[in-house]
């Protein structure tokens, strides 16, 4: 989907969907098959497939002393999916155009650049952590579950120092309030094909399906 | 003991870098642009990133390090004491040449990054590694570390030392000179016949060279000899 309008509207919507009810889960998850490139989403965001077995984990230990367990991890793992998908799909100042577009020059620039600033900053942890592994590993420690507290430590200060030093440069440059931006958005015919599909799938998982069929009764 | 730069390649979008030579025992330089693609050939080098094309060799080498331009990186010690220790030395030492013997308690996140990039070179340089690859080592020192620095690398007799940086006054005695410009990797020889070849030379040793004054090395104990000599 190249419409970020479209892209972020129906992230959201099958978000909601899969959270809510497992037949959802089931037909948001075939939309994503349809939709959009699977083997390319995976192969670009690496941490989804870990994330959904994090998620199985726990999903287990809900059903052996709860239950419920199954159902979770089906419909959290159809929303790592669509989170994937919408990260994947990504491209740099999408989201300050969107949020332009939605909340105007103030408040929806404000928005959309902190938007961006939290996508640019989870690249940047991403680099990071790979040169801690890296750095680690040289050093002659095992990267593993041991590693996860000095990492996370250097994540954490590292993304609050750049994030301080961001907003005292910003300040500096007389940033206030809002700004200019003037958007242009790319709507294709497949945009518009799976954003009524997106739509079609959650009136569906939302109305009994005896509403549709009149005879059915 | 010596790493092989085979037709080494690396694209991304317009940028490309390419690296063809062979680093031997000793101390090799390689200057470049910020950009210019040091960094990128420093983790290869280190093995850390793969080519696009190409190969890296490594021969008679079973220990290697690469130093980070940032070096919170490196950390996993609580305090740095227990940084020392992660990197299997004796903090003792260590911490009196980095000038931190006052403060073995101190979170090391806690020290100013010109503290934490000397801890962090000392304690790699405690140790001996057959290749040592340094990234922009000078960064973030004051003139006086940086000078500190340049005089133990310049006594580094073991292995193969490699450091990637943009730095323009301070260096310590090299053997050998590379340059990156163009996304080419250049060999330009042995110092002191590398000097007049080199792009990237300080204005000191361009001028020098200009006058037929060539220094026989880089570092400042030569430079001055080089601008006294009559």
């Amino acid at each position: 989907m190249q419409d970020i309008r479209l892209r972020t509207g129906a992230a959201a919507l099958l978000s909601f969907v899969a959270f809510t009810t497992l037949t959802g889960a089931l037909l948001v998850f075939i939309w994503w098959l349809v939709f959009s490139h699977p083997l390319q989403v995976l192969k670009k965001i690496r941490g989804a497939v870990p994330a959904i077995i994090l998620v199985a984990f726990f999903g287990l230990v809900l059903e052996l002393t709860g239950g419920g367990g199954f159902s979770y991890t089906a419909r959290m793992a159809v929303i790592i999916l669509v989170g994937a998908w919408l990260y994947a799909e990504y491209r740099q100042g999408e989201f300050l155009g969107l949020g332009t577009w939605l909340g105007g020059k103030k408040a929806g620039f404000d928005c959309g650049m902190v938007a961006e600033m939290a996508i640019q900053s989870l690249d940047l942890m991403a680099a990071d952590l790979t040169r801690i592994r890296h750095a680690q590993e040289l050093k002659g420690g095992h990267w593993g579950v041991r590693s996860l507290v000095p990492a996370g430590s250097i994540l954490i200060r590292g993304t609050l120092r750049r994030a301080d030093e961001t907003a005292e440069l910003m300040a500096v440059r007389g940033y206030q309030r809002g700004g200019s931006c003037c958007p242009l958005f790319t709507t294709t015919r497949r945009d518009i094909i799976a954003g009524i599909a997106a739509v079609c799938i959650t009136v569906i998982a939302f109305l009994p399906v005896s509403e549709f069929f009149i005879l059915y009764h | 003991m010596k790493v092989s730069v085979q037709g080494v390649r690396v694209d991304r979008g317009d940028w490309s870098l390419s690296a063809e030579g062979t680093f031997n025992e000793g101390i090799h330089l390689v200057s470049g642009d910020v950009g210019s693609g040091k960094s990128t050939l420093a983790l290869m080098l280190a093995g850390l990133l793969t080519a696009a094309s190409g190969y890296i060799e490594r021969q008679g080498i079973s220990s290697h390090m690469i130093a980070f331009q940032f070096p919170e990186f490196h950390i996993t010690g609580t305090d740095i004491f227990k940084e020392c220790r992660s990197w299997g030395i004796d903090p003792g030492p260590v911490l009196a040449s980095a000038g931190l013997a006052d403060g073995a308690l101190t979170d090391p996140h806690a020290l100013s990054r010109g503290e934490l990039k000397r801890l962090v070179l000392f304690c790699i340089l405690a140790k001996q590694y057959d290749l040592l690859i340094l990234d922009e080592p000078f960064s973030s020192l004051d003139c006086v570390e940086k000078e500190r620095l340049c005089a133990e690398l310049s006594g580094r007799k073991h292995g193969i030392t490699v450091i990637f940086t943009h730095e323009q006054a301070f260096f310590p005695k090299v053997d050998r000179i590379w340059e990156i410009s163009g996304g080419i990797l250049h060999d330009r020889g042995r110092v002191p016949d590398a000097l007049g070849r080199w792009e990237h030379a300080p204005a000191v040793i361009r001028d020098l060279v200009r006058a037929g004054k060539v220094p026989a090395n880089i570092s400042r104990t030569e430079l001055l000899e080089a601008v006294c000599r009559t």
